[in-house]
């Protein structure tokens, strides 16, 4: 009898995971440093996204790279609309990775959960063994298609079906940096110790990329008992977003402040 | 009693929308007394009645996620209304009544945010 129990149990794992070894990443966290995508390329060094002229260095090839450079003239000129802005669409992939606020990782047998208080936002990884949806089956989602492979203690993460820029409506970041439909992107996430998650992301993007891209992302611990709240973008909006693309600035009576608001 | 309270990088402004309005080469303080506190997301809001040559005018300062915020020590009764406060800002470029928070002072000497920021 005992044996037969272990053998549905045994059964009803995924393959590659076992729930005895999955590694324990409760708690709430938060990303270490600003929200520059790659801030291992960012001029200047100190530079903040959304400030004007501040750029990073993706292998973009031509194309790309002017889009790149459209975006940051956008930014100078104040019309370079974050999506996130409207209060309704996630943050998507690879951004979930670059955002503030708090992170929680649920860890389950059959999928991993990464919750993002700023948004809110939730990728699901799954780990369950199934694969990606034949190109006929899916479409373009903000988050795409995610599924994990537990490499030790590492989740190998492998993502595709992302929007993209195309509906110019998923950015990367807010220097403007934006990638194809295309792209693909495998991040190894784990726990480099008690206080510090790490993810190394690498995006290949046959149409924006000339070779991979890589980036590291680290994320601290914060303390025990951490609450993570609601984030309800909606409740109190007060930086709409113009016909133009202009982020505007209303008064507490609801009337914009900006004196240009086209 | 004497207390401050730092933010945790400049992650914690960073939030939903861009900043472009904001002039975060200039640093503008203003003094005046609480209307309200909008402790709400995805920013808190502090309205703030400032004193221009006999003219009343109120500002509207914005700050952080009130999630984050509340990590850092801010309450919903942190800036009360009706409290005598001093707040540095990076005013909106346009010269409008507004800015992003940098740090406060109260009338009994307390201090939040990077108030010591130049």
């Amino acid at each position: 009898m005992k044996c037969a129990s272990a053998l549905v149990v045994a059964l009803l794992l995924p393959v590659g995971a076992n729930a005895q070894t999955l590694p324990d990443w409760s708690g709430a966290w938060q990303m270490i440093g600003p929200t520059v995508f790659d801030m291992a390329t960012v001029e200047p060094k100190n530079g903040r996204a959304g400030d004007p002229g501040v750029r990073e260095h993706p292998p973009y090839t031509a194309e790309y790279e002017a889009i790149y450079a459209k975006n940051i003239d956008a930014i100078r000129t104040g019309t370079f609309p974050d999506p996130i802005s409207t209060c309704g669409v996630p943050h998507g992939m690879p951004r979930a990775f670059n955002v503030p606020d708090a992170y929680e990782f649920a860890v389950t047998p059959q999928q991993v959960w990464m919750i993002t208080e700023n948004g809110p936002g939730i990728v699901r990884i799954y780990t369950d063994g199934r694969q990606h949806p034949r190109a006929e089956d899916r479409w373009g989602t903000y988050t795409g298609d995610n599924l994990g492979r537990w490499d030790g203690d590492t989740l190998v993460i492998d993502s595709i079906s992302m929007k993209g820029w195309t509906e110019k409506d998923e950015i990367v970041d807010r220097t403007g940096i934006v990638l194809s439909p295309d792209a693909h992107v495998v991040t190894r996430l784990r726990r480099t110790d008690a206080n510090t998650m790490e993810a190394q992301i690498t995006v290949d993007d046959p149409k924006s990329l000339t070779k991979s891209w890589s980036v590291t992302k680290r994320y601290r611990h914060l303390p025990a008992g951490t609450r993570v709240y609601d984030y309800a973008c909606g409740e109190n909006n007060r930086n709409p977003i113009s016909e133009t693309g202009r982020t505007l600035t209303l008064g507490s009576d609801g009337k914009p402040l900006d004196k240009v608001t086209r | 009693m004497t207390f401050t309270f730092i933010l945790l990088g400049i992650g914690v402004l960073s939030a939903h929308h861009s900043g472009t309005m904001f002039d975060p080469t200039k640093v503008k303080e203003i003094s005046g007394t609480v209307k309200e506190f909008q402790w709400k997301n995805p920013h808190v809001w502090i309205q703030l009645y400032v004193q221009n040559g006999g003219r009343q005018e109120e500002w509207s300062i914005e700050g952080g996620s009130p999630n984050t915020l509340s990590r850092n020590g801010w309450r919903p009764s942190t800036f009360a209304p009706g409290a005598s406060v001093s707040i540095k800002v990076n005013p909106m470029k346009d010269g409008s009544a507004g800015g992003q928070f940098i740090g406060a002072k109260f009338a009994d000497g307390r201090t939040i945010g990077n108030w010591d920021r130049d």
